[in-house]
């Protein structure tokens, strides 16, 4: 289409109704340009009186066409003053303020003043959803939310009543928006017609910085945006991925980070011997787990290594290779994996190979990306199940384990008590449980949004996310302090930790970025 | 939250009311299936005779049409808000529609209007006290080389005078047909 191809030029045509990933309506009439047509006498190519929607003409070789004529700007001009005739003025309350389509094209395209003397017609607030709310006399009807529920979603709850200048987006009454998607509608809507309950009135959006970053919910890992003030997470956006998740992210991602906030993380090193307990500083970490290993590699102790499908990439395999280079024979073994509930594929009811969106029952970002590195670093592995039979069976004395699950009951009561017989537990987690308790060496974990590393996804695209803030006083991040451990010393970046494991495993050469989509679109 | 917001997670109709739609209704709809593509195509038919039976489109009857053509309440609720031939609350059973546009205007058909509110003792949008009629003005009637017009249901009248009103109103078949209606209503054999 004309106006995808604009915005991919790095045009500001202004729209409200097309959406790349959805049907096109051409309501909103913002995009209207001119075209030239073949004169019907001579066959002559001449500007066509009526003005023809952009987003609703596809490209063609040859053709003609302009938006910075003086029919075009006029319509734009009265297309913005007809969608602010009811309009509000109450952006100073407004949570879309600064990201408001409304305000922008006002700006831009738009009159200063309005010619309406009527009284505006006052529409009302609707609670459409258990997190969403319908702010109706914002809306400019675009329908993007309505073609959402529709095509994407495939729950239909969102539809226009009414027709006209008395229409209105609703839902029927008892049967509230409420799918696994429906975050979205917020995102797409141009204007500060729906509105998330969660971020309602919580930060202005300019205040908010913004971090690109990978949804660890679960394996599909979707592009995200973390947007943060002052070290205080206030809302998860979706990125454009087109071959993860397009535009879109699930609800159980966007909503379901808040654990990360909770008061009760572990935050401070702390070491057992014998019954003692003491509380190193950072500082002495390095020393401390280098000592107690290569004590373990003198008395040629059997060792594990359990890696968790929570740490990136880059983090795992630090330890993996600090401790095989201390004891080559160390067994790596992935750790448990969080599994909940089947495959949901949207639009709902659509087969696999149909869906626009999936959420997978694997709850963590990385257990393709252990995976790879226990099979590419080679040498002896094995499953957390028989790793527990080791350990009682003394076949395994010691071991590194890393958690880092926001389901804080993740340890079985069999490796629990395994736990128990090893002579050295060295624990990573975020959390308190049986192991931490009974660790000898315990490093208190930091949250994906505190970290920055890569993930590998369900189809094995790896994905690097950056961190956003850091994480509650008094802990380190995990690449920081791993990467001291392991020797080195100066700032962990996870890039140049990601250049050394690329020297030796070519397969974390190819990265997958997503491209950042045209400037104007929206 | 300190400001109005309707909510609109809760039904406004009662979860354990009986079905309002008989099976010869259902019956009636179900036998416009074999002639779309689409269940969802049969949703105007279905309303026209929803519409017929209880003299408006509730929205219980809403539920129970989109559950019959296994389509989403909230299609049917944007169709049924969409057309003013749809209401969704109660009304009269017959609905008096008097043109009041140009052709019909030109040649009096205001006090057609008139007469047909004296009559009913009703005014626009408004039902007699028995329950009979229920009144609306329309935009044109297409019955212009009439003029001026009324309509009761699907009947029309042509070239109404003041005076007749009162006595069309008063006849119990006003609103029947001298013609066989569209099969669009009546599928053959119903
Ligand atoms: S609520 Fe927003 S997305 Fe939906 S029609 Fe209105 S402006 Fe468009
Ligand atoms: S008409 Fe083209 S974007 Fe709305
Ligand atoms: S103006 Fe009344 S029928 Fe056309």
């Amino acid at each position: 289409m004309v106006l995808q191809a604009a915005l991919e030029a790095g045009m500001d045509i202004p729209h409200y109704c097309y959406h790349p990933s959805l049907s096109v309506v051409a309501s909103c009439r913002l995009c209207l340009m001119e075209m030239k047509v073949p004169d019907p006498k001579s066959g002559e190519l001449v500007w066509m009186p009526k003005l023809v929607p952009s987003c609703q003409t596809p490209v063609k070789e040859g053709m003609e066409v302009r938006f910075n004529s003086p029919a075009v700007q006029q319509n734009q001009q009265q297309c913005m003053e007809y969608f602010l005739l009811n309009h509000p003025l109450d952006c100073p309350v407004c949570d879309q303020a600064g990201e408001c389509y409304l305000q922008d094209y006002s700006y831009r395209f738009g009159q200063p003043t309005s010619r309406m003397v009527e009284e505006k017609l006052k529409n009302p607030k609707k609670d459409v959803g258990p997190r969403t709310l319908l702010y109706q006399d914002r809306c400019v009807m675009c329908s993007r939310c309505v073609r959402f529920t529709d095509e994407i979603a495939g729950t239909h709850e969102l539809t226009v009543v009414n027709r006209g200048n008395r229409a209105e987006i609703d839902v029927f009454p008892g049967l509230p928006l409420n799918n696994p998607l429906q975050g979205n509608v917020v995102d797409l809507c141009p204007v500060g017609s729906l509105l998330d309950k969660d971020f309602l009135f919580k930060q202005r959006v300019w205040l908010l910085r913004e971090t690109k970053s990978i949804c660890p919910g679960c394996s599909t890992g979707c592009a995200i945006r973390i947007d943060h003030n002052e070290g205080v997470i206030y809302r998860l956006k979706p990125r454009f991925s087109p071959k993860v998740n397009d535009y879109w992210m699930c609800d159980e991602g966007r909503f379901g980070w808040k654990y990360l906030q909770d008061g009760d993380r572990l935050t401070r090193p702390v070491v057992r011997r014998g019954g003692e307990v003491f509380y190193p500083r950072w500082e002495d970490i390095p020393e401390i787990i280098n000592y107690r290993l290569r004590k373990l590699a003198e008395q040629q102790t059997p060792t594990a290594v359990v890696l968790s499908p929570m740490l990136a990439c880059e983090e795992a395999w630090l330890i993996a290779s600090y401790v095989r280079a201390l004891l080559p024979q160390a067994v790596l073994v992935a750790s448990w994996l969080p599994v909940q509930g089947a495959e949901q594929n949207f639009p709902v009811g659509s087969p696999a190979e149909k869906a626009r969106f999936t959420i997978r029952p694997e709850k963590c970002p990385n257990r393709r990306g252990v995976e790879l590195l226990i099979n590419k670093l080679g040498g002896a592995s094995s499953t957390l199940e028989d790793l527990i039979k080791q350990v009682k069976e003394k076949k395994i004395k010691a071991a590194w384990i890393t958690g880092g699950y926001s389901q804080r009951d993740w340890v079985s009561k069999e490796l629990a008590a395994a736990a128990k017989e090893l002579e050295l537990l060295v624990m990573q987690d975020l959390y308190a449980n049986a192991l931490t308790d009974n660790s000898h060496v315990l490093l208190p974990s930091c949250c994906w949004a505190e970290r920055e590393g890569s993930f590998v996804n369900q189809a094995g695209l790896i994905q690097p996310f950056e961190r956003a803030v850091d994480g509650p006083e008094g802990t380190r991040r995990d690449g920081q302090y791993l990467y001291e451990i392991a020797g080195y010393s100066g700032l962990y970046r996870a890039e140049k930790v990601r250049e050394r494991m690329a020297e030796q495993l070519a397969e974390f050469r190819d990265i997958y970025v997503a491209p950042d989509p045209p400037e104007h679109q929206h | 939250m300190s400001w109005k917001a309707y909510d609109r997670n809760q039904p406004v109709m009662d979860p354990q009311a009986p079905p309002v739609l008989t099976e010869a209704v259902r019956e009636k709809i179900r036998s416009f299936f074999p002639r779309y593509e689409t269940k969802r195509a049969v949703l105007l038919p279905a309303l026209h005779i929803v519409q017929e039976l209880l003299g408006y489109v509730s929205y219980q009857a809403m539920k129970e049409i989109a559950d019959l053509l296994e389509i989403h309440a909230s299609d049917v609720l944007d169709v049924v808000s969409f057309y003013t031939h749809f209401a969704n609350h109660p009304k009269g059973r017959k609905t008096v529609m008097v043109c009041r546009s140009l052709s019909c205007e030109l040649m009096g058909g205001k006090a057609v209007l008139e007469a047909v509110k004296n009559t009913l003792q009703i005014q626009e949008h408004g039902t007699s006290t028995d329950g009979q009629y229920f009144l609306v003005t329309e935009e044109c009637l297409a019955e212009c080389d009439h003029a001026p017009c009324l309509k009761i249901n699907e009947r029309t009248y042509h070239q109404v005078k003041a005076t007749d009103v009162s006595r069309i109103l008063a006849d119990e078949k006003n609103a029947e047909l001298s013609i066989a209606r569209s099969s669009l209503f009546d599928p053959p054999g119903h």
